[in-house]
């Protein structure tokens, strides 16, 4: 036994100076994802729901400077998802508001027009007074909203229902204390409230989103990219892997080693435990990455959750998994441009059904549940399990038991045809 | 160079078990028309260098194959020093050294490194490796570039690598398939003489050739394979003694027309007749008068003749006669 552990170590040393001469591989092993990672996560920062601290930065024009135009403004400040900018004075004209958008500076801009105060309360004072609407002299106060039209449309919408329902209170305010004065002067001495809104009927929505409910949780794209990268790096290390295999059977040296008392498993394990490290580094890399250098950047920081063990077991299971489809492909394939078409194709089609390129929270109810076919889907899973919903082992266990299965299952196949070619 | 076969080495026992023995080994492979051998039997005495002749596709790569138990037979058995090639894998393969075809060696690994692992894979450690490294460097005469890349190495220093893994553990068999092939004469004699060097050592060596002078100047036992069959077997001077009928060797200015075969093959006493581009050979049982004969024939063709050589059969001969089949440039 310890003749074949010393040849498996052999093994691994010798993989593992091979492939530390490939500088070009260890780019793509190392670099790539680490990059992607990055970039994706600082693209995609607003693409993705429920970031907390999101900001849409905002330009309120105010130009009529009363009651409304500060109503608007406080409103839009006190949310936390709004940067709010004041346009000073004089007001910029409707191009320098365009510039502003399409240069990136606003994604918003709202424009309350110049007496948009007192046309309101005069509006108010005819509709208290039974003037028929078409004999109203003031028009309906005209508040704008210019938007980025790159901005999804829910957002616009979202930001559009969320002004009306702040207009829809100055309404209200105003109604009240123009029915005020009415029965004042009507010689009612009625103790009204000055301001009928300033004690809420309805108490604020309670917002409770369910914990565990997988459908719900939607991630950040820091949440969603970092572990969807790894996973995607580690299965494609399955192409050279599979490459390098079989370019070893060419080069002969594979069945040189098999005329040698050295047993399959030593051959397989010397070659395939370097890329097991590679793997590991691999997400040991993101991780640290997206914790401390993304929020650096600009980007949100990555919560890693509070169980190592339970990332250490999703990794280690999502390795041996792709490390398992490398070594099938590799014996399933008669030439190693067979086995690197074959094997990127395959693990793109899992990436693309298993939410790594599109979120599965965004996916409709069916892709999802086609999603559980895909093994990164499980890796991702357990990620998410770990970032978003604060799991720990026993959440992630069924997911690392499923990428264990699916690994043994590879291994099975791929030694059953290591010995049927003897 | 040395045209003489190796005399039997000084280890040579004729009553010692045989270095391999097959019975009855067939393979077929899935798909195949026909088995890729057929009842192959075969006995390789120890200490010799046992040449196995044949064609391209003749079964040769895959004897070898399952002599070192690269393949598993569809039957039959094999038994190196005594020992079966399945049940005793393990201490059959301790006996082997095996050197294939093309370089089977890691491109980007120096010599040394190629070695050092080969060498640790075969289970040698510690100083016993230094040392076998140091010496497989001196056979391959590699010393000076034993910490290159072999990516960087030429075709035959590529070739002395892959001889000298083969045997970084002292086999006692050392089995080559087509050691010298594609490479320039200079590495092909120093092959040779490496060959030679292990035999006199005592290593029996079972190498696969279609290239019949290097059969003749190596190897003291041969067996022809065509087909997937053994058409025969023995020692060099045996199989020249069966085949021992008269040749006529004619070279011309010019190739003839292909219809020039049948004109020989029609002349009486002409057993076989080969023709390749501007030569041809005859075998007869009656070699003056059929010289005469073509000499005619030659002349018919109005192309003037270079040269004509009589002669006892040669390896060559021998195999063109049981393989009925043209041999590889």
């Amino acid at each position: 036994m310890v003749d074949l552990l010393k040849k498996f170590v052999t093994s691994v040393a010798k993989e593992s100076r091979i492939i530390l001469r490939d500088r070009q591989a260890m780019i793509l092993f190392f670099v790539m994802p680490v990059l992607f990672v990055l970039i994706l996560s600082l693209a995609l920062r607003d693409a993705f729901g429920d970031r907390p601290g999101a900001t849409f930065p905002m330009l309120v024009v105010d130009q009529d400077g009363g009651e409304v135009g500060k109503t608007v403004v406080s409103a839009f400040a006190s949310n936390p998802h709004f940067r709010v900018d004041r346009a000073g004075h004089p007001a910029p004209d409707q191009t320098a508001l365009e510039r502003s958008i399409l240069d990136g500076r606003y994604r918003f801009v709202v424009i309350v027009p110049s007496g948009a105060t007192g046309q309101a309360k005069r509006r108010v004072e005819e509709i208290a007074s039974n003037i028929p609407p078409d004999l109203l002299k003031d028009p309906a106060v005209q508040v704008r909203m210019l938007a980025d039209p790159t901005l999804r449309t829910d957002y616009r919408s979202i930001v559009g229902t969320a002004l009306a329902g702040i207009l829809r209170g100055e309404e209200m305010r105003l109604s009240g204390a123009q029915i005020r004065k009415n029965l004042r002067a009507m010689g009612y001495a009625l103790e009204l409230p000055a301001d009928l809104t300033r004690s809420r009927i309805f108490a604020e929505v309670l917002d409770e989103p369910l914990q565990g409910g997988r459908l719900h949780a939607i991630p950040s794209a820091v949440q969603q990219n970092a572990p969807a990268w790894t996973l995607l790096a580690m299965f494609f290390l399955t192409v050279p892997l599979s490459v390098s295999f079989i370019k070893e059977r060419e080069q002969g040296s594979l069945s040189r080693l098999q005329t040698m008392s050295v047993p399959g498993w030593v051959v397989l394990g010397g070659k395939t435990t370097p890329y097991f490290v590679i793997n590991q580094i691999q997400m040991v890399s993101i991780l640290l990455v997206s914790v401390y250098v993304l929020p650096l950047l600009g980007g949100d920081r990555l919560d890693p959750g509070h169980a190592p063990l339970a990332l250490a077991l999703l990794g280690a299971a999502a390795s041996l998994a792709a490390i398992g489809f490398g070594i099938a492909v590799a014996m399933y394939s008669r030439t190693a441009e067979q086995a690197a078409s074959f094997s990127s194709a395959t693990v793109m089609i899992m990436a693309a059904m298993g939410g790594i390129l599109v979120p599965k929270a965004v996916m409709p109810p069916l892709m999802q549940h086609l999603a559980t076919l895909s093994p990164l889907a499980w890796g991702l899973d357990g990620f998410l399990d770990v970032f978003v919903r604060g799991g720990g082992v026993p959440e992630v266990l069924p997911e690392a038991l499923g990428l264990l299965a699916f690994s043994l299952l590879c291994h099975g196949v791929a030694i059953l045809r290591y010995h049927n070619r003897l | 160079m040395n045209n003489t076969p190796c005399p039997v080495s000084g280890r040579f026992d004729p009553a010692a078990p045989p270095a391999i023995e097959a019975e009855n080994l067939c393979k077929t492979f899935k798909g195949a028309p026909r088995a890729a051998l057929d009842s192959v039997t075969l006995k390789i005495p120890r200490g010799v260098i046992f040449g196995m002749l044949g064609p391209n596709g003749a079964g040769k790569t895959t004897l070898l194959s399952i002599l070192c138990g690269l393949l598993k037979p569809s039957s039959g058995r094999v038994r190196v020093d005594g020992k079966d090639i399945t049940a005793q894998a393990s201490s059959v393969k301790r006996l082997l050294g095996v050197v294939p075809q093309e370089p089977a060696i890691y491109p980007t690994l120096t010599a040394r490194e190629n070695l050092e692992y080969f060498g640790r894979m075969q289970g040698i450690t510690g100083e016993r490796l230094q040392a076998r490294v140091r010496e497989c460097l001196r056979l391959g005469e590699l010393k000076e570039v034993e910490n290159q890349r072999v990516e960087h190495f030429s075709g035959g220093f590529k070739r002395r690598l892959n001889l000298v893994i083969g045997l970084i553990h002292e086999p006692q068999i050392l089995i080559l398939d087509e050691p010298t092939v594609a490479i320039d004469p200079h590495s092909r004699f120093f092959i040779h003489q490496r060959l030679r060097e292990l035999h006199a050592k005592g290593v029996s060596i079972v190498m696969s050739t279609h290239q019949m002078d290097e059969a003749e100047q190596l190897c003291h036992h041969i067996a022809i394979i065509n087909q997937g069959k053994i058409v025969t077997q023995g020692t060099l001077e045996a199989l020249l003694e069966s085949q021992r009928s008269g040749s006529i060797q004619v070279q011309m200015e010019q190739p003839p027309p292909p219809s020039f075969q049948g004109v020989l093959q029609r002349i009486p006493g002409v057993l076989e007749a080969y023709l390749d581009e501007r030569c041809f050979l005859v075998t007869t049982d009656d070699p003056a008068q059929t010289a005469a004969a073509v000499l005619d024939a030659v002349k018919l063709t109005g192309i003037p003749l270079v040269s004509l050589n009589f002669g006892t059969a040669s390896l060559e001969q021998v195999f063109l006669s049981l393989t009925e089949h043209p041999l590889e440039q």
